[in-house]
C-alpha cells in the first residue's frame, strides 16, 4: 500500500476499535492505579461509536472519516479522553481536508497536527506521563521513516510502544492524575496505552 | 484484594439516567428533567436575565443537580460518573439557559471539565452563538500554592459561588458583570480538605485510593487526589488547629474580617462529628478576630461514601451579604 483512502480509514477506524475493545478490561485496569477505572470503558464506548459512523458515511475522503471520529469520540467520551482523543481526530481532519489519498507525509503532517492540538489543549509536555508520551515519539518516527507506508506504520506503532512503556517510571505531571504523585511509579499510563493500540491497529492495516 | 463497599444500584451503565429520573420525580416542584436529559429549572427564570450553566461529573451528588432552580443554577449538564460532560453537551446547555441575556458556563477547575468547556465556546462561536463566557472557579490550596491560584482545584467552597452568583444573575442582564461577580466570590473563597476513609467508585465498586485505617489525609481531592500529606488520626480539635491557620493565611483572612462558613460532608461523616469540628472552627475564628456572618454544614459536594469533610472561608462584604441572604429554592440549598 502507498496511500490511504477514505475507505481504508474506515477500515482503520473499526480496527482500532476492535483493538481497544479487546483490551477494554487492561486499559481499566492500568487507569484504576492513578484515576477512577473508567479509561476502558469510555475510550472502547467512544470508538465503537466512531466506528458505526465512519461505517455509515457515503463515499467518504479521509478527512469525513477522521472529523466524524473526532465528533464521536468528543461527544460520547467527555471527560479529558474525550476532548483529547477528539482534538487529535479534529486537528488532522482539518489538515487533509481536501485530499482524496494520504500518503507518508500527509499522514506525518497529520499526526503532528493532531499532537499540537492535543500538546494545546491539554497544556501537556512529553514526560508527563501521558498520552504525549507515546503520540509524540509515534509521530517522529512517522517524519524521520524513509520506509514505505505500511514500513512507516511500523516503525510508528514500535515508537509508540515503547514510549507507551517508558511512561511506568515517570511521575505525573498533568491531569487528575498528577495529583497520586509518587504512588503512580511502577503504574504505565493507560491513555499512553491506548495510543499505543491505536499506532498498532494502524499498522496492522496498513 | 482490594476492597469493594456494598451500593444500592441496578445495571451500573443505568446510574446517571436513573438518578437524574428519579432526583427529577422527587423535586417535580423546583426542577424537571428536559428532552435533552438535563436537570432545568420548573419554571424558566425571567427573560432578559443571564442564564447560569455547569456541567459536571455525576456521582458527588447534591452537586450540581440539587443547585439548579430560583436564585441558583438554571440548567446542570450531568455527565457520566466521575466524567465531565462532551463539548456538545454544554452547547446545548447553553442554548436550554438562554434568556436573551447571554449565558454564563461556570466550570470547576479540573482538566476534563476545563477542556470540554473550552471546546464548547469554541463550537458556541462557530455556531454564531453569542454572548457565552465561561468562568473558571477553583478554590482548594492545597492543590497549588499561593500565587499560583489559578491551578488550583476546584471544591467544595464553589458553593459560595452557586449561592451568591445564583442570586447575582437572578436579577442582572448583564453577564461582563456576572463573570466578574463570579470571580470576586472565588478570589474571596479558600478551602481545604481531609479524608478519613476513601469512597468507592460506583461502577467498579472498587475504593478510589488506600488509606491506612489510624491515618487521615490532608487536601485530599473529590476524586481521591493526593493533597499535603498523610499523618496520623488527630483529635477533632487538633484537626482543625492544623487546617484552619493554612486556610487563614492564604487569602490572608484578617482581624476585621467577616466570612461565610462551610463545613462540606464528603460523604459519610456525622452530623455529630461536624458540629463537634465547628465548635473549634468557632473559637479559632474568634482567636482571629473574624466574625462568622453565616454557617453551613452538611453535605453539598461528595464523593460517594468517602469521610471526611472540607473546611471553606468566603470573606464577605457588605454586597456578598445581601446576595447571601437573598432567596435560594434548589432541592439541596434553601434560602
Amino acid at each position: 500500500m502507498t496511500y490511504s483512502t477514505g475507505a481504508d480509514l474506515v477500515t482503520l477506524i473499526v480496527a482500532i476499535s476492535e483493538r481497544i475493545n479487546a483490551n477494554k478490561d487492561e486499559l481499566n485496569k492500568l487507569d484504576a492505579a492513578l484515576g477512577d477505572g473508567d479509561h476502558g470503558t469510555g475510550i472502547s464506548g467512544g470508538f465503537a461509536v466512531a466506528a458505526e459512523q465512519a461505517q455509515a458515511l457515503d463515499n467518504p475522503t479521509p478527512g469525513d472519516v477522521l472529523k466524524s471520529t473526532a465528533m464521536a469520540l468528543m461527544n460520547t467520551m467527555g471527560g479529558s479522553s474525550g476532548a483529547l482523543y477528539g482534538t487529535f481526530f479534529l486537528k488532522a481532519s482539518m489538515l487533509v481536508k481536501d485530499k482524496t489519498e494520504l500518503d507518508s507525509n500527509d499522514w506525518a503532517a497529520m499526526c503532528q497536527a493532531g499532537l499540537e492540538g492535543v500538546m494545546q489543549r491539554g497544556k501537556a509536555e512529553l514526560g508527563g506521563k501521558t498520552m504525549i508520551d507515546a503520540l509524540a515519539p509515534a509521530v517522529e518516527a512517522l517524519k524521520t521513516s524513509d520506509q514505505s507506508l505500511s514500513g512507516t506504520m511500523k516503525q510508528a506503532a514500535a515508537a509508540a510502544e515503547s514510549g507507551a512503556k517508558a511512561t511506568v517510571e515517570m511521575v505525573p505531571q498533568f491531569g487528575r492524575a498528577k495529583f497520586t504523585g509518587d504512588r503512580a511509579v511502577g503504574h504505565q499510563d493507560a491513555g499512553a496505552t491506548s495510543i499505543m493500540l491505536m499506532f498498532q491497529a494502524l499498522a496492522s492495516v496498513t | 484484594m482490594t476492597a469493594r463497599n456494598k451500593k444500592l444500584i441496578n445495571q451500573p451503565e443505568n446510574i446517571l439516567s436513573e438518578m437524574l429520573e428519579g432526583f427529577a420525580a422527587a423535586y417535580h416542584d423546583i426542577v424537571k428533567l428536559d428532552e435533552n436529559g438535563f436537570i432545568v429549572r420548573r419554571t424558566p427564570k425571567a427573560e432578559g436575565k443571564v442564564g447560569l450553566v455547569i456541567g459536571n461529573g455525576s456521582g458527588h451528588e447534591p452537586a450540581m443537580i440539587g443547585l439548579v432552580g430560583p436564585g441558583l443554577f438554571d440548567v446542570n449538564v450531568a455527565g457520566e460518573i466521575f466524567t465531565a460532560p462532551g463539548p456538545d453537551r454544554i452547547v446545548q446547555g447553553v442554548k436550554a439557559a438562554d434568556r436573551g441575556a447571554g449565558v454564563l458556563v461556570c466550570v470547576s477547575h479540573h482538566a476534563g471539565d476545563l477542556m470540554n468547556a473550552e471546546m464548547a465556546l469554541e463550537l458556541c462561536e462557530a455556531e454564531g452563538i453569542e454572548n457565552v463566557e465561561m468562568v473558571v472557579l477553583y478554590d482548594d490550596i492545597s492543590s497549588a500554592p499561593k500565587g499560583r491560584e489559578s491551578e488550583r482545584r476546584g471544591t467544595a467552597g464553589l458553593f459560595f459561588v452557586w449561592k451568591m452568583l445564583g442570586a447575582f444573575a437572578e436579577t442582572s442582564g448583564d453577564l461582563a458583570a456576572c463573570k466578574a461577580m463570579a470571580e470576586k466570590i472565588r478570589d474571596n473563597t479558600r478551602s481545604l480538605a481531609l479524608a478519613l476513609t476513601p469512597g468507592s467508585s460506583p461502577i467498579s465498586g472498587e475504593v478510589m485510593f488506600e488509606l491506612p485505617d489510624d491515618e487521615i489525609e490532608v487536601g485530599m481531592g473529590v476524586h481521591g487526589e493526593m493533597g499535603t500529606g498523610r499523618s496520623k488520626l488527630i483529635s477533632a480539635d487538633a484537626t482543625i488547629d492544623l487546617m484552619m491557620p493554612l486556610i487563614l493565611e492564604d487569602l490572608p483572612f484578617q482581624s476585621g474580617d467577616e466570612v461565610l462558613v462551610l463545613i462540606n460532608n464528603s460523604g459519610s461523616l456525622t452530623l455529630m462529628e461536624m458540629f463537634i469540628l465547628y465548635r473549634r472552627v468557632a473559637q479559632q475564628l474568634e482567636a482571629a478576630g473574624v466574625t462568622a456572618y453565616k454557617s453551613w454544614l452538611g453535605p453539598y459536594a461528595t464523593t460517594q461514601e468517602m469521610s471526611g469533610f472540607a473546611l471553606s472561608l468566603c470573606k464577605v462584604d457588605d454586597e456578598l451579604k445581601a446576595l447571601w441572604d437573598a432567596p435560594a429554592n434548589g432541592a439541596y440549598l434553601k434560602q
